[in-house]
């Protein structure tokens, strides 16, 4: 069977490559970007059958605009997205409540994940492949 | 000298022609822009229109007077400078002109040299004001990020190494003798002790810097004592700890915020934990009057001598000194006490050495009327 795929898009090189391993773990071919634009222009190369997507890059808000350009493209409309967040709960975006009109966020996660719950996660959105 | 559209442009607001005219030749040879009104009204529209740094007005002209010209100014247009011209020097009116905003006064007649000095010193007077509040802001801006600059920039390395251990623990732990294993976890568990102190000075910053503010709710301190004891029953079960409780179901309600009360009783609770041996017990119970809801956390650990009780509370204070067992973030009741007393709450604390600690941390209870309501915000 041929190995799902999913892009991982975060311009932390360490936080790339520890997330690479865990999901390689579970039997995942891996995709990494280090930043926004070459995330999109990889989602179009590669075609993932899942991506998550680092919400803090360089700028505040750039994991949201690859999550909107993403949402956009006519292949991206459901492919589960993950957003990734190091920000806790008591911090300035406590307030953040996406709007009705945003697209769609299949999951949170919240940096550090533990590898368990992250496989557990992708396996529930990609059909119990591990 | 030539004179530029960046040159600092005056006003002159002035019912007398000659005045004016005389005005505007010595400004602007000495390379200032110079525009001229003949009457109050005039003389706000063109300031409006045009900012500029510096405006004289008149103190008498017919219509629109100079003190009001200088009140609309003053209050519509901040740094703009404003000097009043007297005719008739009184010291009444020059004390009104400044009392409503204006830099300075001049009186009439004034020389040439007289104008240019007084330009001069008003234009640096405007720009040091400007710098000032500029630096004000600028601090003002740095205080506020450098928290949350340090929220990312602190916790990013930590975020890595946790996710590299979960890694190594996904890719490679059956392949590790058990003493590998073991330094992976004592690995783990520093970390966990750094992000701890990261959190805890977080949250102390943001307190300290009045970042934080306390928010307008009432909650239930029986849920915030549930969410606690549920995060912290399998830490005692892991040392053999018995963990007694006696919560009423009802209790009054306080004003505050249930995440950072959450932490802070999961830090009583796991600060107990930390000190009492296993085998031992630790009882939280809860108890109200009119007044108070109290929080009583009672262990039979390791006690506190009497001479460090009051040192408890310090940042990076360590009762138990170097002995790795005991080992924690060292801010975890600094954080304690700062969220209980911004709550406006108090902790009272005996200790037993061998027998055991008893924390009592009160909350005011919420007191049920809306003119009381300014006083929380």
């Amino acid at each position: 069977m041929k190995k799902k795929k999913i892009l991982l898009i975060d311009d932390d090189q360490d936080f790339l490559l520890a997330t690479k391993l865990i999901l390689e773990k579970g039997g995942y071919e891996v995709f990494m970007a280090e930043n926004g634009k070459a995330g999109v222009e990889m989602w179009k190369s590669v075609n993932p059958d899942l991506a998550i997507i680092d919400m803090m890059m360089e700028t505040w808000g750039e994991g949201f605009s690859v999550l909107n350009k993403i949402r956009a493209m006519e292949k991206g409309k459901e492919t589960p997205l993950f957003m990734l967040s190091a920000v806790d709960l008591q911090g300035p975006y406590n307030s953040f409540e996406p709007p009705p009109d945003f697209p769609k966020v299949n999951r949170v996660l919240h940096k550090p994940i533990k590898a368990d719950d992250l496989l557990k996660y992708v396996a529930e959105e990609l059909g119990g492949q591990q | 000298m030539t004179c530029d559209s960046t040159s600092p442009l005056i006003l002159v607001i002035d019912d007398e022609e000659a005045l004016r005219d005389g005005c505007r030749q010595v400004l602007e040879k000495a390379g200032y822009r110079v525009l001229a009104a003949a009457e109050g009204m005039e003389g706000v529209r063109l300031a409006r229109e045009h900012l500029p740094d510096m405006v004289f007005v008149d103190l008498k002209m017919p219509r629109m007077s100079g003190m009001e010209v200088i009140e609309v100014l003053s209050r519509d247009i901040p740094d703009m400078v404003l000097v009043m011209i007297t005719g008739f020097a009184t010291i009444v009116s020059a004390v009104e002109a400044l009392q409503k905003g204006a830099y300075d006064y001049l009186p009439k007649p004034f020389s040439p040299d007289q104008l240019r000095a007084i330009v001069k010193r008003g234009l640096e007077h405007r720009h040091l004001r400007i710098e000032a509040r500029r630096l004000k802001e600028e601090k003002e801006l740095l205080q506020k990020n450098f928290i949350t600059f340090v929220s990312h920039e602190m916790r990013s390395p930590l975020v890595v190494i946790r996710q590299y251990i979960e890694a190594l623990n996904a890719v490679a732990a059956e392949k590790f003798d058990q003493s590998v294993r073991d330094i992976i976890e004592r690995c783990s568990k520093r970390i966990q002790g750094l992000e701890e102190m990261v959190e805890h000075w977080l949250d102390i910053s943001k307190i300290e810097s009045g970042a934080f503010v306390l928010p307008n709710v009432s909650i239930d301190l029986s849920s915030v004592i549930s969410r606690s004891l549920e995060e912290m029953a399998p830490l005692c079960q892991k040392k053999g700890i018995r963990l007694e409780t006696d919560i009423p179901s009802a209790l009054p309600k306080i004003k505050g915020d249930t995440e950072s009360l959450v932490r802070t009783i999961t830090n009583f609770i796991g600060n107990a934990v930390k000190f009492t041996p296993e085998g031992g017990k630790i009882t939280l119970t809860c108890s109200h009057d009119d007044c108070y809801v109290r929080i009583r956390i009672a262990d039979s650990g390791i006690g506190i001598a009497a001479d460090k009780l009051s040192l408890i509370f310090e940042p990076f204070y360590r009762c138990a000194g170097k002995n790795e067992k005991y080992h924690g973030s060292g801010l975890g009741l600094t954080f304690c006490k700062k969220i209980v007393e911004f709550h406006k709450g108090s902790i009272d604390v005996s200790s037993k050495e061998g027998e055991g600690t008893t924390f009592v941390i009160a909350f005011p209870i919420e007191i049920n009327s809306s003119s009381l309501k300014t006083d929380l915000v």
